[in-house]
């Protein structure tokens, strides 16, 4: 053994271990609350399903953007908004000149109300009092028309595409493009876009999280410690793989999904979910909302799943059954099932292909039509048993508690 | 590599002061390669062994091209090509007067003076790469590194024929054959060998000087521009500064032979005694910096320099004196000239004047009379005062309503273009198209109280019913800026169509209405579509977007006091015809759209059957919503559209009328305009007292206003806004640039397609030669004067041409414009300004994304390694300073419809506000140039570009 591999194996058998109790001791004083088994968070019982019956231009929902009273979606064949206050349904596909039949992406400009649409194939457009303006790798600077994710960034339009991310600044006119020539990204497939407190996150498949500052204009990567490994060799160490497919950043913490679990990220401590070890139903993740820094939402091939409550790894998962046409929602807390309610069915298809968090309700896009949540009575976090006892459930729902 | 870069062993004691001199500045630049400037070149390049090369240069035009910016000429020539600036500092002009003008700070090193103008490196190249000896030694090397070697087509760039020089300068037109020969500079194949003995006579004869030499480039520091009377250039262009390079002719190495010196002149003291300042004195008498290649330097006269020149000692005459300034006196030049070669008596007055350099300031702005140009105008919600935007003197004219007399003139931004007041009336807003900004006034004190920034050329400006939030078109960028009226902050910017222009708020405050002069982007053959946008005025947001069918230059925009509908004025051009359908009344025919509340519209023409309506502008409408009244800048006149007769006749048409019929018809205008009212020269704005007795019009072109008595419908009075009584010939060529007076019953102006002399954004059929054949997009007039030939074909040498004869024949179709109107139109058209560009401020250094542009642009190798040959790159067709070789070319780009291959090269001047491109229009966006219409890569190699390097590409083309 030269002196090059001692080194190297002293460093595995001495400092990583010593790593990874450091993390231990360090969330220690994070520890979780004590709670009890009745302890419990909101489920959401009061569901209303859309579909091409409904006026949906297509079943499969990509992506679901609220806007105020609007709430626009985007789906495999057109483009669609649902007015809350009338429950009307309007739609566009491209005979009524949307300029690509997959909808993939959108984004709000919060000032403008304008509407930014990532087409899959298509490029991006811009939906603006009726006009769709189309910009695309012929006629702009996009970097690639398969546009998986959009966010706005201050007068910026992010777009990440399957060759890269590009923005573009809506007053200039200019076009950026961020590759593996300018950006940390081993690979250029870029899935999602997250943009918050001067910060881009972009989710890349391959390359992890990468963070750009808008004001320094430095990126930053998080990569999967354990290298491409579809295992979690040390957990907690960052996030869980590079195929990365969503970012959320909200009260300064970063959630992300990959094909193979997701994470979460307060600054100092990672934290790796999955199925074998919490309440997610599936590895799977195809995106990440969250609501805050306790708080998110994982849309899964395997029924849509809340991290309920951050400290006691409180989770809900809504799931439909639908030769029973009943749907359950299954709390859980570390490895426990602490209850699973049977409840109305909620998502119209268990494959979940985006969430969009809606004040107190939710919208839930599925490869079966959209899903709408009423958070009526909704409550963060947990509810603790001593506050329920004077609190009147707004619905008598069959329960099973307990489990393995 | 430049850090290697070693300069050529010296032989001279010259050179080696120059060595020492620059060899301080040969510290690493990050990058490459970099304008090292004709001082370095001619370390190897002077002298006989050389064959003078650089005296040979120094004694051309060239050597002095910059100095010849500081001419009154050249000031003249900037006045008829538009050009805002004074020429030593103008792009434009630097651009053929000075080497590496456009260069950024890095590209040139410290021993580059951009007053040595056209160097070296203007041809051969920047030199750092390959100057070094041994690379100079290969050719094929030194061609790798970057070194050019010129054909003609070199010299046309600057050299073609450009007519504002011509209009200012005498001479031989320009000879190229000849040219070549007077800059001609061989290198011998066998040089002489006496330099090697020069340096011993020359040096040390006098000694070290009591003060240091600091050197005329030293001086110039201080003692340039027009602020201290040019006196750098003047000296430049002088004999003085010849002095030493005329040693390096054949004619002085004749005269010093006869005078008894054997050998090179430049080597001997008895001639450089009276050649070269500081001649004779050692090596320790110079600064470093000191060229006594320079001739007869400042301090010939005023003695070394170097402890008086601190400009603290300057200021200071008894010190400076101290410091060794002398008080030049008629002995000094006496010495030199009394002795003279040429024969003649030396008259020491004569002398003086002819190389007199005064320090007092010269002026070198536009000679023009400043007129008004009042565009828009407004009254202060008291009806108490006339506010009217002037755009040629950038001030807003306060104009009593009671007296009719100017209250005040208020300097505001510069081309200032619309007024509009807040609701309580305390705060008036005016919008600075030439600044991007917003003034905004204080209504009592006539103040400026603030500027706000806003986006590109902004033109409408209007307050929401509150009087919350301030909307502020910005024409040149396609958009809205929504500013808080207590902040004055810009909260954010909404997208609107084309060239939004103007805007008017519904009587409930609830919709505004934002006219678009450009139509949409439109496929081939297909008529305009343009678009009034919808604000929701309570969200601040664009609500929708309505279109109007075969309407292009949608400007004047109020609504009907129902607030059922806003009426805006358009043109509905026939540009899918030829135009020779003139004389069928079916060219452009104008008139007014009725916008109803939820998006119908309605089509009138105002045209008349023997007499057009040309360039309808703008509009207002008396409060009880029985009249409209509608200006038209091309005919002098205001059309009084009585609406209850406008409304039945549309009530009483048909669907199939009212969308197909109606908006082409001629006639139809008779039936419900009530009058026409005369006014003074181009009326564009219009307003109305709140009583609907009187209304005022901004008369653009004789700065003055014409008030309207609407019960007796004629014009009762014109208030003068105090402009120039003279009119100049720029300013009659405008007046005929704006009139229709030129066309076949008065249907069209040189402005309706050239609206402020830009374009119209459509593709026009012209010639009749079949319907459809040879689309040509419209171009700008913004800055052409030089870029001749014109057309899209290259056809047309001239303006003159272009507007007289070939006018008449394909648009006008009657007699032409006379050759004095022709002179003042093609004077007006020259001086129609480029507008400052956008995307990089004059002299601002590139951005990363520019600057990687800019080497695409200029590579001459693909990114496999491929060389490019020349007509394959960007920078071969399109060089600069007007970025173009204006000459015909075949880019590929040739449709079924063309029935020519070859079409003229457009100059790039802020290229990007003058989409569609490409000779026929069909590329909307400048990357549409190459990833649609470039297949062959007949327009540039460009095809191995990636993504990212054709992004860079455009953004650089943005800042040309």
């Amino acid at each position: 053994m030269n002196l090059l591999k001692a080194a190297r194996l002293t460093f595995v058998l001495t400092v990583i271990p010593m790593m990874g109790l450091a993390a231990e001791v360090d969330q220690a004083a994070d520890r979780a609350p004590e709670v009890s088994d009745l302890d419990l968070p909101f489920v959401y019982t009061d569901w209303e399903q859309f579909t091409v019956e409904d006026g949906l231009p297509n079943d499969h929902v990509f992506a679901v953007e609220v806007d105020g009273p609007r709430v626009w979606i985007g789906t495999e064949d057109g483009l669609a908004r649902l007015d809350k206050r009338t429950g009307e349904i309007r739609s566009w596909k491209e005979e009524d000149g949307l300029p690509w039949r997959v909808v993939s992406a959108l984004a709000v400009h919060p000032d403008t109300g304008e509407v930014w649409l990532g087409m899959f194939g298509g490029g991006l457009a811009r939906f603006s009092g009726g006009r769709f303006d189309h910009f695309h790798q012929l006629n702009s600077g996009l970097v690639n028309d398969v546009v998986y994710g959009v966010c706005v960034e201050n007068e910026n339009i992010w777009a990440a595409t399957t060759a890269g991310a590009s923005r573009y600044n809506t007053r200039t006119g200019e076009w950026t493009i961020y590759t593996e020539k300018n950006a940390p990204m081993e690979e250029i497939w870029n899935y999602g876009c997250s943009y918050a407190d001067g910060k881009v996150y972009l989710g890349v498949w391959g390359s992890g999280v990468l963070e750009f500052d808008i004001e320094t204009e430095n990126w930053k990567d998080y990569l999967d410690p354990d290298g491409e490994m579809e295992i979690d060799l040390y957990r907690d160490d960052g996030i869980v793989h590079v195929i990365t497919t969503g970012v959320s950043y909200v009260d300064k913490t970063l959630w992300v999904t990959t094909y193979f679990g997701a994470s979460r990220y307060d600054g100092r401590h990672w934290r790796g979910y999955f199925k074998k070890d919490s309440g997610a139903p599936s590895d799977f993740h195809n995106a990440v909302q969250a609501r805050s820094a306790n708080e998110a939402w994982f849309s899964t091939d395997k029924g849509l799943a809340q991290v309920a409550d951050f400290p006691t790894d409180t989770w809900v998962v809504y799931t439909t059954d639908h030769a029973s046409n009943t749907g359950q929602a299954i709390i859980t807390r570390g490895e426990r099932v602490l209850e699973t309610r049977t409840i109305p069915p909620n998502i119209p298809h268990n494959y979940v292909l985006w969430t969009e968090i809606d004040g107190d309700d939710l919208w839930v896009g599925t490869s079966k039509g959209l899903a709408n949540a009423k958070g009526g009575g909704f409550f963060p976090g947990l509810r603790r048993a001593s506050d329920q006892a004077t609190t009147v459930e707004p619905e008598e729902q069959p329960t099973n508690r307990g489990g393995s | 590599m430049r850090n290697s870069r070693s300069r050529p062993v010296v032989l001279t004691g010259l050179a080696t002061l120059l060595a020492a001199a620059w060899g301080v500045s040969s510290t690493a630049q990050p990058r490459e390669p970099v304008y090292v400037g004709v001082r370095v070149c001619s370390e190897c390049h002077s002298g006989p062994e050389a064959g003078h090369q650089f005296s040979t240069w120094r004694l051309t035009p060239h050597a002095k091209a910059f100095a010849t910016l500081s001419m009154e000429e050249s000031t003249e020539i900037a006045r008829l090509s538009g050009i805002p600036e004074a020429p030593h500092t103008a792009r434009v002009c630097l651009g053929c007067h000075a080497t590496a003008a456009d260069a950024e700070e890095w590209e040139r090193d410290e021993t580059f003076l951009i007053e040595d103008g056209i160097q070296c490196e203007t041809c051969h190249g920047p030199g750092s790469e390959y100057m070094d000896e041994e690379v100079m030694r290969n050719r094929e090397l030194a061609m790798e590194r970057g070194l050019k070697m010129p054909s003609g087509s070199t010299c046309m760039v600057c050299h073609g024929p450009k007519g504002s020089h011509e209009a200012v300068l005498s001479g031989e037109p320009y000879d190229l054959e000849k040219a070549l020969q007077t800059i001609a500079h061989p290198r011998p194949e066998s040089p002489p060998v006496e330099a090697s003995t020069r340096s011993s006579e020359t040096q040390a004869l006098l000694g070290s000087s009591q003060h240091r030499f600091t050197g005329v480039m030293s001086c110039t520091k201080c003692h340039s521009g027009p602020e201290m009377g040019f006196q750098f250039s003047k000296w430049r262009m002088g004999p003085h500064a010849r002095a030493f390079a005329v040693l390096g002719t054949p004619t002085a190495r004749e005269m010093a032979k006869r005078s008894g010196v054997d050998g090179d002149p430049q080597a001997s003291y008895a001639c450089l005694r009276c050649h070269a300042t500081g001649a004779g004195h050692d090596a320790a008498s110079f600064e470093v910096g000191f060229d006594l290649r320079d001739g007869v330097q400042c301090e010939s006269c005023h003695g070394a320099g170097a402890d008086y020149s601190p400009e603290a000692v300057m200021l200071d005459p008894p010190a400076a004196t101290a410091a060794g300034l002398k008080k030049p006196g008629p002995e000094m030049c006496t010495e030199c000239h009394e002795q003279g070669h040429a024969g003649a008596p030396f008259h020491y007055q004569a002398a003086v004047a002819k190389i007199a350099h005064p320090k007092s300031p010269v002026a070198v702005g536009a000679a023009e009379p400043v007129y008004k140009t009042p565009i828009n105008l407004a009254l202060t919600p008291d009806g108490s005062e006339l506010w009217v935007a002037c755009e040629a003197s950038s001030s807003t004219v306060v104009v009593d309503t009671a007296t009719h007399e100017v209250l005040t003139e208020i300097e505001v931004g510069g081309q200032p273009h619309d007024v509009s007041f807040q609701p309580d009336g305390r705060r008036a807003y005016v919008t600075n198209r030439l600044d991007d900004t917003l003034s905004v006034i204080d209504v009592e004190t006539h103040g400026v109280v603030a500027t706000v920034e806003v986006g590109d050329e902004p033109h409408g400006v209007l307050l929401d019913a509150p009087g919350e939030l301030i909307y502020v078109l910005n024409s040149a960028q396609d958009s809205v800026s929504v500013i808080d009226a207590e902040t004055l902050q810009e909260t954010k910017r909404l997208t609107t169509s084309r060239v939004p222009w103007s805007l008017s708020l519904s009587p409930d405050g609830e919709k505004i209405f934002v006219t678009n002069t450009l139509s949409d982007f439109v496929p081939p053959r297909t008529p305009p579509m343009s678009e009034v946008t919808v604000i929701d005025a309570e969200r601040g947001a664009i609500e929708d977007r309505f279109i109007v069918p075969g309407a292009n230059l949608l400007q004047g925009v109020a609504w009907h006091p129902s607030g059922e509908f806003a009426i805006v004025t358009l043109n509905r051009t026939k540009n899918l015809v030829p135009m020779t359908r003139l004389l069928q009344g079916w060219t452009i025919t104008n008139g007014i759209g009725i916008v109803w509340r939820d998006g119908r519209v309605d089509q009138v023409l105002l045209d008349q059957p023997d007499i057009a309506f040309p360039d309808a502008a703008d509009i207002t409408m008396t409060s009880d919503g029985r009249l409209a009244l509608v200006t038209s800048s091309g005919s002098d006149r205001v059309a009084i559209v009585n609406l209850e007769k406008l409304l039945s006749m549309l009530g009483e048409a048909s669907p199939e009328e009212r969308e197909r019929i109606i908006p082409n018809h001629l006639a139809k205008s008779t039936e419900f305009v009530e009058a026409f009212v005369k006014t003074g020269l181009s009326p564009r704005g219009i307003t109305l007292s709140s009583d609907d007795k009187t209304a005022y019009v901004a008369n653009t072109l004789d700065d003055t206003v014409t008030v309207i008595d609407l019960e007796r419908l004629e014009a009762v009075q014109e208030i003068d806004l105090g402009g120039p009584d003279l009119i100049s010939q720029t300013r009659w060529g405008e007046q005929l640039f704006h009139s229709a007076d030129i066309t076949f019953r008065r249907q069209f102006s040189c402005h309706s397609c050239h609206p402020d002399g830009h374009v119209d954004g459509i593709t026009y059929d012209i010639e009749p030669d079949g319907i459809g054949t040879d689309p040509v997009d419209n171009r700008t007039l913004r800055g052409i004067f030089d870029t001749a030939p014109f057309k899209w074909s290259g056809l047309n040498p001239s303006l003159q041409r272009q507007c007289g004869p070939r006018l008449a024949v394909f648009f006008t179709r009657i007699e032409p414009f006379t050759p004095t109107e022709l002179e003042a139109l093609e004077l007006y058209i020259t001086t129609i300004p480029r507008p400052p560009n956008r995307h990089r401020a004059l002299g601002a250094p590139l951005t990363e994304a520019q600057r990687l542009g800019k080497a695409v642009y200029e590579r001459t190798h693909t990114n496999g390694g491929r060389l490019i040959p020349p007509n394959g790159r960007c920078i071969n067709c399109h060089p600069g300073p007007l970025f173009t070789d204006r000459q015909q070319h075949n880019v590929g780009t040739q449709s079924p419809l063309d029935r020519e291959d070859t079409f003229d090269t457009p100059h790039l001047t802020n290229i990007y506000d003058s989409a569609p491109y490409l000779h026929d229009g069909t590329a909307f966006s400048l990357e549409e140039i190459w990833t649609r219409f470039n297949t062959y890569d007949q327009h540039g190699v460009t095809n191995d570009l990636t993504k990212d390097q054709l992004n860079h590409l455009i953004e650089y083309l943005k800042t040309l």
